[in-house]
């Protein structure tokens, strides 16, 4: 008896949740374990691959991620074909306060790009401090933002997922939506580093799921988050007020750019190469936002 | 070739002379005694690194290389003060002795516990990677300063040739250090929410890297890793031992008190281990020596089982597992 309640800790407690859960029809998606099948990864004999992904888990949790994908936000990928194989350094837009947009935009390439890919996320630093997303997230491809860690991925002709705008990005308020705020420099030496091309991604209607109109800068050092957002709905309808709205997202890859020259370039010359990306970004942004037109929640964007 | 092995009383060090001692003349010393009379395939020496008594073993042997692999490691057992002797002072001593006792080839064996635990660390630390290990526990700074004398001995002295490794995760059916007595006990501490990658090198695996290392004798510092990474909560489900769950605020003083109370073997000093990732990078020594771990990290897991008190029946460490 004890053995077991010690057993059933952390995952094993969620295993019995999602056990529960995997019977639930609206979350079959026999197409899942066909792409997961396909994905090219090296595995140990553990089930992990160099980077800490485990299909196994992908397995397990990729049904909830793919029905807020099809069912929730209706999410419509465009440009997909477009793609390189091989090594591809993302860049995205990131808004919406909880990376929504990175798990919509992983989904599309997982599940509708040829041949399924799962593109290695770049997160926060202080991920690594949030109990059990720490974990999950690394089991799904994501790691922490580290230029050693891109480096390492191109390098293995991995495609890899960032958003140089970071907290600075998913952070703001809902009146600055889809305005792109200060970029890194740091993604375009790499790039130019593993000469990999650049893939503007624009994801639209993450923006709409956590309107926030306030960020609650104290509460978020008292809990060492980088931001507290503030949404007409959280934190006063409490944990409903966590839902995220059900925007329409449409997720649209951009034309792949190549750059030419060397990482020890100076500063002004990589940011000049920056203000390309993100002015092709910004140009993918506003087109989305016109095909979708003042109807964010029902409207489809083609 | 006439070879000293440091830490002879352990199981790493048996594997190694075991397999090299018809070739090369092995010569062990330990400051504990041998677990048996024929546990050390040469000549065992019972003598404490800083002592004066491993003058005497360099004054009566002229050696070709030495490997060091005798590092106090169960820092629980032992005190900060007395590791620090043994460790630094004894490592220290050893280095100077090699260098007057011209010695070719020397292997120091460091730990992956160096680069410390630490939420920054990129996911793959290669042998460049800052050594964080003290920052946080002091426990560990005998094992930083340990890496770093023999560092620089290597740098300063390069006609001693001197080869670093600093393994992950060692465990094995022989093996008596930390990791392997907490997997073993069968009651395995995880901090609630958190279940970093780990990785296991076999001891076959380590033996077979020590030897690459010896034969080839190139100097440099390099990360030796196992087949791959494993999260903690898997390593424990396949080592067949069982979870208990603690709170991930907890301090480290109360766990050192909780474990000191309940006896189990989870050291506190390496809590943050158990709670961020730290992965090295070994594609340096995979390409420089050619290594290949054959072990997979399954099977060693699988295979840890209770500690035999026995020696070890079949010190090949080309049986097949």
């Amino acid at each position: 008896m004890l053995k077991r309640l010690l057993m059933e800790t952390d995952f094993e407690q969620l295993k019995g949740i999602l056990k529960t859960l995997e019977k639930i029809e609206v979350l079959q998606f026999p197409e899942l374990e066909d792409r997961i099948k396909r994905l090219d990864v090296e595995l140990n004999s553990a089930g992990f691959d160099r980077w800490g992904l485990h299909p196994e888990t992908l397995k397990k949790f990729a049904p909830f991620i793919y029905f807020l994908y099809k069912k929730y936000f209706r999410v419509e990928a465009a440009g997909l074909a477009g793609i390189p194989q091989g090594r591809v350094l993302f860049i995205g837009n990131h808004g919406g306060q909880i990376p929504l947009d990175a798990m919509m935009a992983g989904l599309a390439l997982f599940m509708e790009a040829e041949p399924p890919r799962i593109p290695r996320a770049m997160v926060e630093r202080w991920v690594p401090t949030v109990p059990f997303v720490s974990s999950l997230f690394t089991r799904i491809g994501a790691m922490i933002g580290d230029p050693e860690n891109c480096r390492e991925l191109l390098q293995h002709d991995q495609s890899v997922l960032v958003f140089p705008e970071g907290v600075r990005g998913s952070g703001k308020l809902f009146k600055d939506r889809y305005q792109l705020q200060r970029f890194g420099t740091g993604f375009m030496r790499l790039a130019l580093e593993s000469r990999a091309p650049i893939v503007p991604v624009a994801i639209i209607g993450t923006e709409e799921t956590y309107p926030s109109v306030f960020d609650f800068k104290l509460l978020a050092k008292v809990l060492g988050a980088p931001y507290f957002p503030v949404t007409p709905f959280f934190p006063l309808l409490g944990p409903l007020g966590l839902l995220p709205l059900p925007s329409k997202i449409t997720v649209r890859f951009g034309k792949p750019l190549y750059f030419e020259g060397n990482e020890d370039d100076p500063e002004d010359q990589i940011r000049e190469k920056v203000q390309i990306v993100k002015d092709s970004l910004q140009a993918e942004i506003d087109q989305g936002l016109e095909i979708r037109g003042e109807k964010v929640f029902t409207k489809a964007a083609r | 070739m006439k070879v000293l092995i440091t830490g002879a009383s352990g199981a790493i060090s048996r594997l190694v002379a075991s397999a090299i001692s018809p070739k090369a003349e092995v010569i062990g010393v330990d400051p504990r005694a041998a677990p048996s009379s024929s546990h050390f395939p040469g000549e065992f020496i019972v003598a404490d690194y800083h002592s004066r008594k491993l003058d005497d073993v360099f004054r009566k042997h002229r050696f070709d290389a030495v490997l060091h692999l005798g590092r106090i490691r169960e820092s629980q057992k032992y005190s900060p003060q007395y590791r620090f002797q043994m460790n630094v002072i004894g490592t220290q001593k050893l280095l100077d002795l090699c260098l007057s006792g011209g010695v070719k080839n020397l292997i120091v064996l460091s730990t992956y516990h160096v680069y410390g635990a630490h939420r920054l660390n990129s996911l793959h630390l290669n042998e460049e990677a800052p050594l964080r290990a003290s920052q946080s526990f002091p426990e560990l700074a005998d094992a930083v300063e340990l890496d770093h004398s023999a560092t620089n001995f290597m740098w300063k002295h390069r006609d001693v040739r001197t080869t670093i490794l600093r393994p992950v995760n060692i465990i094995g059916k022989h093996v008596r250090n930390t990791i392997c007595s907490l997997l073993r006990s069968g009651v395995c501490p995880k901090i609630v929410g958190f279940d970093p990658l780990m990785q296991f090198i076999d001891e076959k695996d380590l033996a077979r890297a020590l030897i690459l290392a010896l034969d080839q004798s190139k100097p440099g510092v390099f990360n030796v890793g196992g087949e791959g990474v494993i999260a903690y909560s898997h390593a424990i489900r396949h080592a067949q031992a069982v979870t208990i769950p603690i709170p991930p605020m907890i301090s480290a003083g109360l766990v050192r008190l909780l474990t000191d109370i309940s006896k189990i073997n989870f050291p506190p000093y390496l809590m943050d281990y158990f709670k961020y990732p730290t992965i090295v990078n070994d594609d340096a020594f995979r390409a420089v020596f050619g290594y290949q771990p054959k072990v997979k990290t399954l099977q060693s897991l699988r295979n840890l089982g209770p500690l035999s008190e026995r020696q070890i029946e079949s010190p090949s460490i080309d049986e097949s597992v």
